[in-house]
């Protein structure tokens, strides 16, 4: 006997073969019986020939017309043998049954098809036992994790991820990466460049479009080119840990907004008063108003300071890169610092070259940080001390430095001053700040792809000196850009597409 | 054709005070208007030069009066130049939006009235060429 596995197929050939014998059989088991029964009873003699002839014509008879109705019988279940067979994936020569035809319909099989059909696709998605157990237990956590191919589609999410879907209901990730580099960014940057990659992002909000409840992630993706599971994303959930500092920074952008609006009357007021009555000025009259100008004029730079931490701890501040030269920037400043200084009796000596390469800067922003270190020069020196300001060419930045002969820093001290509200030991005694000044022009030059750095020693004074990158060294990668109102800056080693604003 | 009307439309009376008596004493024909409702009436009626546009505004915002004068499908004011002057920034992608439609997006504590002069005379320039 052949113990060899049989196929549904041969079942079936096997069924068939064996219908048609046990109906030819049982036929002529039944005319025997019938025969038998008529010669024994004598009803009709052994030696009539009829006794013979008419059996045999029904068998003949009955024999046929089973085997014509054999197959409409045996129908339903070939038809279902042939759907188990697709189901094991046998090959199957035979057309499948369609549960939609009308006579399937009429009789009812087509609830029997399409519970074998539908059984099949179950089958199918929970193929691996393994695998729907690890989606549900995925489910349970409140970290996000998904899962992208590497034809940059998201193969599978758990429950916890923030999805939105498009309108032809594909899923997309629904965080809104602000002014850092953008997952898609950054795997395309992978496509390119590496084969195993990892990147981290702090804080990164839900897309306030597709999420109404704001939720904050810090998000880590693992990369490994070409993988059935190209990007794998683990998004935590840090929503309670963000938040509140998210409110008081809303509260300090909108408490610093309103500022703005007094100020707005104090210097233009001062501005007109000073127009319209220079002439009629006399003795230090001319002076004290300076003073309030000065005075209005740092306020104002204060108010705009706070604005701009609150937007960087938020990654919402943007610069926009323009050609620009630093003599022009600093002249749109120019004379304000000259009457800060001259308020406060220092000597500003400016040696800004006007034949230098131009750079790629955000004026605005670049302003403020110059504006910031002039400040702090004052600030730190003496009365009748000199505050120098100077601008040099260095390979593809150009430099500039605030220098000034002041009180100094020890080298312990030098390190820390970047941070956000770090004031120094002595300069919490002697000096007023707020300990921020230094920290945003760090965030503006940074966010310019320069740097800033500090040489000091004690009673001899300081020198701050940032660098911009001249504009030809990355003209192609913002003219690549295309678009008017939009730049690139560049950002922990990536160049990230920003969105343009007017500042003047 | 050099800027020769403004409209100036601003709530804060002191800063629009400000911006009319230094506008005028330039030179500037300037009509003021302090609430949204009527700045749209009055830059729909007459055609400006100039209009300077405060977004927070009462009855309608800064932002509403631009889009019933400037979309994409009609713009109301062809020969008007636009200078939004705010202290509450937008955020970016509302300021984007505006951005395209307006000649200039300044903020007003930055600006003092001298400034302001210096930067009309540029958009004014700008229409000679």
């Amino acid at each position: 006997m052949n113990r060899k596995t049989k196929t549904i197929r041969q079942f079936q050939s096997y069924h068939q073969k064996l219908s048609i014998w046990l109906i030819l059989g049982a036929s002529l088991l039944f005319t025997l019986l019938i025969c038998l029964g008529f010669g024994i009873s004598g009803v009709v003699a052994w030696s009539n020939p009829w006794l013979w002839i008419v059996p045999l014509l029904a068998l003949g008879l009955n024999a046929g017309l089973l085997l014509l109705v054999l197959p409409q019988i045996t129908r339903p279940l070939y038809e279902i043998l042939a759907a188990l067979a697709h189901k094991t994936g046998e090959p199957n020569p035979n057309t499948l049954p369609n549960p939609n035809s009308k006579q399937n319909e009429k009789t009812g099989f087509k609830t029997v098809l399409q519970a074998l059909y539908s059984e099949s696709q179950q089958h199918d998605d929970t193929k691996s036992d393994s695998q729907s157990f690890l989606t549900e237990a995925l489910n349970h956590t409140s970290c996000g994790v998904i899962i992208i191919g590497p034809d940059k589609q998201i193969i599978s999410a758990n429950a916890a991820s923030p999805i939105g879907y498009d309108q032809a209901g594909k899923p997309f990730l629904a965080l809104s990466f602000l002014d850092d580099i953008s997952l898609e960014q950054w795997i395309g940057e992978c496509d390119s460049t590496a084969i195993n990659a990892e990147r981290r992002w702090q804080r990164v909000p839900t897309d306030s479009r597709v999420m109404k409840k704001q939720r904050y992630f810090d998000v880590i993706a693992s990369y490994e080119k070409g993988a059935a599971a190209e990007t794998v994303l683990l998004l935590v959930d840090q929503t309670e840990r963000y938040l509140p500092e998210e409110e008081d920074l809303n509260f300090i952008a909108f408490a610093a907004h309103e500022l703005r609006g007094p100020i707005t009357v104090i210097r233009g007021y001062l501005d007109i008063l000073e127009q319209e009555m220079a002439d009629r000025l006399r003795g230090d009259e001319a002076e004290l108003l300076s003073r309030l100008t000065v005075s209005a004029n740092r306020l104002s730079g204060y108010i705009n300071n706070i604005l701009n931490v609150a937007r960087f701890d938020r990654h919402h501040l943007q610069v926009h890169l323009y050609e620009d030269t630093v003599y022009n920037i600093y002249a749109s400043i120019a004379d304000d610092m000259q009457l800060r200084a001259k308020s406060q009796h220092r000597l500003l000596n400016v040696l800004i070259p006007k034949d230098l390469p131009t750079v790629a800067a955000d004026r605005g922003s670049i302003s403020e940080a110059i504006g910031n270190l002039i400040d702090n020069a004052i600030k730190y020196s003496f009365e009748g001390g000199t505050v120098t300001v100077s601008a040099a060419n260095k390979g593809d930045f150009v430099e500039i430095s605030v220098a000034d002969n002041g009180v100094g820093m020890p080298p312990n001290i030098v390190k820390n001053l970047f941070r956000k509200f770090y004031r120094s030991h002595r300069s919490r005694e002697t000096v007023a700040g707020t300990g921020i000044g230094l920290y945003i022009t760090k965030a503006f030059v940074e966010s310019h792809g320069g740097s800033i750095s500090v040489s000091s020693k004690e009673n001899e004074g300081s020198v701050f000196s940032f660098t911009l990158p001249v504009y030809a060294s990355v003209a192609d990668k913002l003219l690549d850009d295309g678009q008017l109102n939009q730049s690139l800056v560049r950002r922990g080693g990536g160049w990230i597409k920003n969105h343009s604003t007017y500042r003047r | 054709m050099a800027i020769k009307t403004i409209l100036c439309i601003e709530d804060d009376r002191f800063i629009g005070e400000m911006y009319v008596r230094s506008l005028q004493k330039a030179g500037y024909s300037v009509e003021w208007m302090v609430d949204g409702s009527d700045g749209l009436v009055a830059a729909r009626n007459k055609p400006y030069d100039l209009i300077i546009l405060d977004l927070m505004l009462p009855e309608q915002r800064g932002d509403q009066i631009l889009d019933a004068l400037r979309n994409d499908t009609v713009d109301l004011i062809p020969d008007s130049k636009i200078l939004v002057m705010t202290n509450f920034e937008q955020d970016d992608s509302s300021r984007e939006a505006m951005l395209k439609r307006v000649d200039g997006y300044l903020i007003k504590a930055d600006i003092t009235p001298r400034r302001l002069i210096e930067v009309i005379e540029e958009l004014g320039g700008q229409t000679n060429e």
